[in-house]
C-alpha cells in the first residue's frame, strides 16, 4: 500500500521522505487536498509553531481533506508538531484548537530542564506502532508535549511525565522524530507502513 | 535524593572554613536569617556543624539549635560529640539525628552506649575522609581505624546513615568526590558531603547507587545552587540519556584531522565515516568544515548533503558560518543544527537572529577556549587568534540570545588526549542551564565519564579517538553505563 506524505513544505520533510522511502515500501508526497483525502496511509509532519502548522492546514483546505481521509478509513500518523496537531487543543501562544482526531491538549513543559527538550529520551511504549521497540529511545526536540493523553500509547519523562505517542483506532501520532531516531525510528515507521 | 543545606556554626555566626582550617573563615551572619535567604521550607532537613565544638568536644552552640529547632526543621547536628551525655545535650536542643564524627572513628565503645540510648536512627555517623585516611578532632588528626573498618563498625551497630566528607573538596567549589563514593563498599546509605557546587553535581551524585543523600553549604550561601532547584532536578529520575558525539573535521570534501588545529592529515571519506559511526551507536554526529576558502564551502555542502542522506540521527555542521544565508544553506543542505562560532563573537546579535528565523534548537554556539592566566578566553580562527573574551560570560550571553546549546572546546587539550577540561567544563556548565558538548582532549572511557559526572556536560564529542578506533563508540557508551550514565 502507497504511503502519502503530506508536503507542508516545513524543513523536515525531506528527511522524513527519506526515511519513510528506507522503512519500504511506495511514497508520494503532496499537498494536494483531493489526493489527500482519498489517501489510505498519511504522514502528517510538521516543525515549528502550532499556529503556523494549524494555520497552513486550515489555508489550504487539508484540515477537512485529513478528516475526510480518516472517516474513509484512512491510517494516519503525526510527527513531532504534526502529532500535536491530531489533539483538541494547544496552548502555545494562547489557545489554537488543533484537528481534534485525538483527545486531549497540548502544553510548555515545565522550566525544571531546559527548554526545548533537545536529545534522545527512553520511551515506554505498547501496541503496534512499537513492536519490538517497546523500550526505545528516541530523538526529540520540543517545548510543549500532551501529558496523560487517554489515547497514550507511549509515555517518556522529562522533569514529569509526558505522551510520547498516541493511537486513537486508526490515528497515530509521535512526539519524537523517527527520521532522527536511528534503527529505532525506522522501526516505527515500518510498522505504521505495515498495519493494517 | 535528599538535598540538606547546612549550616556551620561559629561564634554565634553562620561561616564557611575553607579546607577545615579555622584560619581561614568566611562569615555569613545570624543564622536565622540565613535560612530566611535560603528558603529552606517547614519540614525540610536541616544538617548543623558546631565548630567550636569540634574543638573543644562538647557541644557550643545548643541556644541557636534550640532556636532554629522551633522551626518545624527536621534538624541533624554534631561536632563535638564525645560522650553520651554530649548525644543528650543535642537531642534536648530539639535535634532530630546527631551526627557523630570523632568517636565514630575511635571510640567505637562510647558509639555503642549512644546507639543503645537514642536508637540506631537518631544517629548518623559522619566520617571526615583526606586521601582514603579517615580524619578526626576537626579534621587534625588521623583515625586509628581504616575507613573501611569504620564502615563496617558503623553498619553493624545498626546505624543505617553514613555522612562522608571528602576535606579536600570541601568549600573549595571543584565538585564532589565522585571516586570516593563510587570506591565504598557499604550497604550504609550515604550523605555526600563537601564539593557540591552545582545542579550537575547534586544530578552525578543522585546516580550514585549508594549515595542517597548530599550537604550543600557554601555553594548556598553563595547562590550558585538555588535549593528548590537542586531539590527538584534530585527528584526527577534524571535518566535523559547523554550523547557520545563522534566529530568529523572535513576540508574540501575529505575528512582531516590534526593535532591542536595544525598538522592536518587526510583521513577518509566523511559518508562511509558517518555510516560506521551511526552503526557504532552514534547519537549525532558533528561536522566541522575546516577548508581554508570560500570556494571550497560549496564543497562543503555537498558533503553536508551526502552526509546528511545517509545518515538517520541528529546532524550538527559548524565552520565558517558567517550570515544568516550560511546558515540557512547548511540546513537546507540536511543539518540540523548549525554551529557558529566567529562569526557570532564579531556580531553576537546573529545568535539571537538565527534563533528566531529557525529555532532555539536550530543554532549552537561553537566556543573555541583557551586558559590565559586564571580564566578562559574565547578563540577564533580554528583556535589561532584571541579575541580578549572572556569565555564563561560569552557563553552565558549566548544562551540569553537565543543558542539552544554549547559546543565547548577547549584549544589546549585539543588533540592531546588527555582528558577534557573540567575545570573549563565546570565554569560554563555551573552558570547556563542549556546542554554543553564537551569537546578537546578525550583519550580513554574514564575521561568521557569525568566529563559528564564532574564536569556536568551533557554530551561529549571525540574526533581522533574514534577515528583511528582506539576507542569505539559502544566501548564508550558501555563504559557510562556501567558507571551510572544512562546512554541510549
Amino acid at each position: 500500500m502507497k504511503t502519502t506524505l503530506i508536503d507542508s513544505s516545513v524543513a523536515n520533510v525531506a528527511n522524513i521522505a527519506r526515511a519513510l522511502r528506507t522503512a519500504g515500501g511506495e511514497l508520494e508526497v503532496t499537498s494536494d487536498p483531493i489526493v489527500i483525502a482519498n489517501a489510505a496511509k498519511l504522514v502528517l509532519p510538521g516543525v515549528g509553531s502550532f499556529i503556523a502548522a494549524m494555520q497552513w492546514l486550515t489555508e489550504n483546505g487539508i484540515d477537512h481533506a485529513i478528516r475526510d481521509a480518516v472517516k474513509r478509513g484512512a491510517s494516519l500518523l503525526g510527527v513531532c508538531v504534526g502529532h500535536q496537531l491530531l489533539f483538541d487543543v494547544s496552548h502555545e501562544m494562547g489557545s489554537t484548537r488543533g484537528l481534534e482526531l485525538v483527545r486531549g491538549e497540548v502544553h510548555k513543559f515545565d522550566g525544571i530542564l531546559p527548554i526545548p527538550q533537545i536529545g534522545w529520551n527512553r520511551v515506554a511504549a505498547q501496541g503496534p506502532l512499537f513492536d519490538g521497540v517497546e523500550d526505545g529511545v528516541f530523538y526529540f526536540v520540543n517545548s510543549y508535549a500532551a501529558v496523560n493523553a487517554p489515547d497514550e500509547i507511549a509515555r517518556a519523562d522529562y522533569a514529569g511525565p509526558f505522551t510520547a505517542a498516541v493511537q486513537h483506532d486508526r490515528v497515530f501520532g509521535v512526539q519524537f522524530h523517527p527520521e532522527k531516531s536511528s534503527a529505532a525510528g525506522l522501526r516505527v515507521l515500518r510498522n505504521f507502513i505495515a498495519w493494517t | 535524593m535528599d538535598v540538606i543545606p547546612s549550616l556551620d556554626l561559629l561564634g554565634g555566626n553562620v561561616v564557611r572554613l575553607l579546607r577545615g582550617d579555622f584560619a581561614n573563615v568566611t562569615t555569613y551572619g545570624d543564622p536565622a536569617t540565613v535560612l530566611d535567604s535560603l528558603d529552606v521550607p517547614r519540614g525540610s532537613r536541616l544538617h548543623i556543624v558546631d565548630l567550636e565544638a569540634s574543638r573543644r568536644g562538647h557541644p557550643v552552640e545548643t541556644d541557636i539549635v534550640r532556636r532554629l529547632a522551633t522551626r518545624e526543621l527536621r534538624i541533624q547536628a554534631g561536632g563535638g560529640i564525645r560522650s553520651l551525655d554530649d548525644a543528650r545535650t543535642w537531642i534536648k536542643a530539639g535535634v532530630e539525628k546527631v551526627v557523630i564524627g570523632t568517636i565514630a572513628a575511635d571510640a567505637p565503645e562510647i558509639l555503642r552506649t549512644i546507639v543503645d540510648d537514642l536508637g540506631a536512627e537518631r544517629v548518623i555517623a559522619a566520617i571526615d575522609v583526606r586521601d582514603g585516611i579517615v580524619r578526626v578532632g576537626g579534621w587534625e588528626r588521623d583515625a586509628t581505624s581504616s575507613l573501611a573498618e569504620v564502615l563496617a563498625r558503623v553498619e553493624e551497630l545498626g546505624i543505617g546513615e553514613a555522612l562522608i566528607t571528602d576535606i579536600s573538596k570541601d568549600g573549595a567549589m571543584r565538585g564532589p568526590s565522585f571516586a570516593l563514593y563510587r570506591s565504598l563498599r557499604t550497604n550504609l546509605r550515604i550523605i555526600a558531603s563537601g564539593g557540591v557546587a552545582a545542579i550537575s553535581d547534586v544530578v552525578s551524585l543522585g546516580r550514585l547507587a549508594n549515595v542517597s543523600g548530599c550537604v550543600i553549604g557554601r555553594a548556598l550561601l553563595d547562590g550558585r545552587v538555588r535549593l528548590a532547584e537542586a531539590r527538584a532536578r534530585a527528584a526527577t529520575t534524571n535518566a535523559i540519556p547523554e550523547r557520545v558525539i563522534p566529530c568529523l573535521d572535513v576540508r574540501d570534501g575529505r575528512v582531516v584531522k590534526g593535532v591542536n588545529f595544525v598538522d592536518l592529515r587526510d583521513a577518509g571519506d566523511p559518508v562511509e565515516c558517518a555510516m560506521r559511526y551511526e552503526a557504532e551507536g552514534a547519537d549525532e554526529l558533528v561536522i566541522l568544515d575546516i577548508s581554508a576558502t570560500d570556494a571550497n564551502r560549496t564543497t562543503a555542502l555537498e558533503t553536508v548533503r551526502r552526509v546528511s542522506e545517509s545518515l538517520f540521527i541528529p546532524l550538527t555542521v559548524g565552520g565558517g558560518v558567517r550570515t544568516i544565508e550560511d546558515f540557512r544553506a547548511l540546513l537546507r543542505a540536511g543539518a540540523d543544527r548549525v554551529a557558529i562560532n566567529t562569526a557570532a563573537l564579531r556580531n553576537p546579535q546573529l545568535i539571537a537572529d538565527c534563533a528566531r528565523e529557525f529555532g532555539v534548537q536550530a543554532v549552537v554556539l561553537s566556543c573555541d577556549a583557551k586558559r590565559t592566566g586564571d580564566h578562559f578566553e574565547a578563540m577564533v580562527r580554528s583556535g589561532k587568534e584571541s579575541t580578549g573574551v572572556a569565555a564563561v560570560a560569552w557563553c552565558r550571553r549566548a544562551e540569553e540570545l537565543g543558542t539552544g546549546e554549547i559546543l565547548l572546546t577547549s584549544v589546549d587539550r585539543d588533540g592531546t588526549n588527555s582528558g577534557y577540561d573540567i575545570e573549563l567544563l565546570r565554569a560554563v556548565t555551573s552558570v547556563v542551564k542549556i546542554g554543553v558538548i564537551a569537546s578537546g582532549g578525550a583519550g580513554s572511557v574514564e575521561h568521557f565519564r569525568d566529563a559528564i559526572e564532574a564536569g556536568g556536560a551533557r554530551a561529549v564529542l571525540a574526533a581522533s579517538l574514534f577515528h583511528d578506533r582506539r576507542l569505539s563508540i559502544g566501548d564508550v557508551k558501555q563504559f557510562l553505563a556501567n558507571e551510572g550514565i544512562p546512554v541510549r
